[in-house]
């Protein structure tokens, strides 16, 4: 069926690229950021592209993710919390997809403790949301140009794992369980991996996983 | 956002500020705009519904594309396709928003975790569902042996409020009667008055 997703920080690389794919899949995005220039980037960019898209631009992400079924926010590491406080009256039964990688600056390793993840720190300023870890180790320049690629996702909730991976799906992706919430560890330690490989082949940040299972 | 739900579970049972404050982290907060669905005849009913603002109604669609409306559910209602929700079958009937609409959610696996952790809301639910027994079948008996005019009288007297709020056709479609059947009824309570 098809779902209202609230995109906070859908003027950023990550939002404006997920926030596109979601919207071809025929989803209503709401589409929100502090940054409203490029936000109406964004979403003129999708209605370029996908004329009939059901986008709309909101000013306030309380407001939107009391609208929406899913909420994604697409923002640095940092300003997680901050969120989190701020809809976490109107998000409670509802679907919050972590792709935060919580890097440090030159992202080299990550800023979380090695027994927790950003995705288990969000799930614990919201405690009556299901939080699933999804899409991190996705570039955005390859939601378009890959097809395919492995989408991780881990979380506690079987039915929310559910949902999230049928988005993937529909977003041109395979969707590949990982386990419990906690499996966000590895899945955020990814990250560093493809970049250091980027960065030793001298090219932009790109690229993705992608499991190989010998044949039988 | 939970006054108006508490003050009409208060009104019918008693519960605590605790059980206020766990009631907090099963409803699903969600807003709906004008026309929007909440539920669509064919997908499975998820959620009982309280609606804190606004206006749903629930109809079925014929082979004409005809509509017709079951029930309404304005501020202070409770809404959902009970058949679906019990017994995960497809829903015959859709919900949709007549007004912005602001409503509260409860999915089954919530709903047992509240019976489970708070058994007096069984009885909250017990005393819904036998008011609204009641209440389908005054509107059944009316539908089969009332004229016309009888039922948009019982409708004016039971619901005064929805007959100003909702279009004169969606009246007529809830009543099983034609629009211009109550235009004829409503010259004839003015020019009797
Ligand atoms: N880029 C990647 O390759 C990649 C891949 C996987 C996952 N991720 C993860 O995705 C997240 C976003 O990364 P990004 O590269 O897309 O960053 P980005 O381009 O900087 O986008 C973040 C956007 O969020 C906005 N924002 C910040 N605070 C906000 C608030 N309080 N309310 C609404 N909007 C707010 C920012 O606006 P301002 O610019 O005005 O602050 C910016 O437009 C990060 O956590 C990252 O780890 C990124």
């Amino acid at each position: 069926m098809k779902k209202t997703i609230a995109v906070i920080g859908a003027g950023g690389a990550m939002g404006s690229a997920l926030s596109k794919s979601l919207a071809a899949s025929g989803h209503h995005i709401l589409l929100m950021d502090k940054d409203s220039e490029k936000c109406h980037k964004t979403y003129d960019s999708i209605l370029s592209e996908l004329p009939n898209a059901d986008i709309e631009i909101l000013n306030c992400i309380h407001e939107g993710s009391w609208e929406a079924d899913v909420i994604i926010p697409a923002v640095a590491y940092e300003v997680q919390r901050e969120i989190a406080d701020y809809i976490k009256d109107v998000v409670t039964g509802k679907i919050v997809i972590s792709l935060i990688n919580p890097m440090n600056e030159d992202k080299s390793k990550l800023l979380t403790s090695p027994l927790s993840s950003a995705a288990e720190e969000l799930q614990n300023y919201l405690p009556y949301s299901k939080v699933v870890k999804a899409f991190n180790t996705i570039s955005p320049s390859d939601f378009k140009n890959i097809s395919n690629a492995d989408c991780f996702i881990a979380g506690d909730d079987e039915i929310a794992v559910a949902t999230v991976s049928s988005l993937a799906k529909d977003s041109g992706m395979m969707p590949q369980l990982a386990g419990n919430l906690s499996a966000s560890r590895t899945l955020e330690g990814m990250i560093l991996i493809l970049i250091q490989s980027c960065r030793k082949n001298n090219i932009s940040e790109s690229g993705c996983f992608k499991i190989l299972i010998p044949k039988t | 956002m939970f006054d108006l739900l508490f003050e009409n579970i208060e009104r019918k049972i008693e519960i605590t500020e605790e059980d206020k404050a766990f009631c907090k982290t099963l409803f699903i907060p969600k807003k709906l705009r004008k026309k929007q669905y909440l539920l669509q005849a064919g997908d499975i009913a998820e959620y009982v519904a309280f609606v804190n603002k606004g206006l749903l109604r629930s109809y079925s669609v014929d082979e004409k594309g005809e509509e017709h409306i079951i029930q309404f559910a304005p501020e202070d209602w409770w809404i959902t396709d009970m058949n679906s929700f019990l017994t995960c079958e497809e829903a015959i009937y859709n919900i949709d928003a007549l007004e912005d609409t602001e409503i509260l959610l409860l999915d089954k696996p919530s709903q047992d975790k509240l019976f489970e952790h708070i058994p007096k809301f069984e009885r909250y639910f017990r005393i819904l569902i036998q008011a609204s027994f009641v209440a389908m079948h005054k509107r059944l008996l009316s539908t089969i042996t009332n004229t016309a005019e009888e039922k948009y009288m019982r409708m004016l007297k039971t619901y005064p409020d929805l007959v100003q709020r909702v279009p004169q056709h969606m009246i007529a479609s809830f009543l099983g009667i034609k629009p211009e059947t109550i235009s004829r009824i409503r010259k004839k309570q003015a020019s009797n008055s």
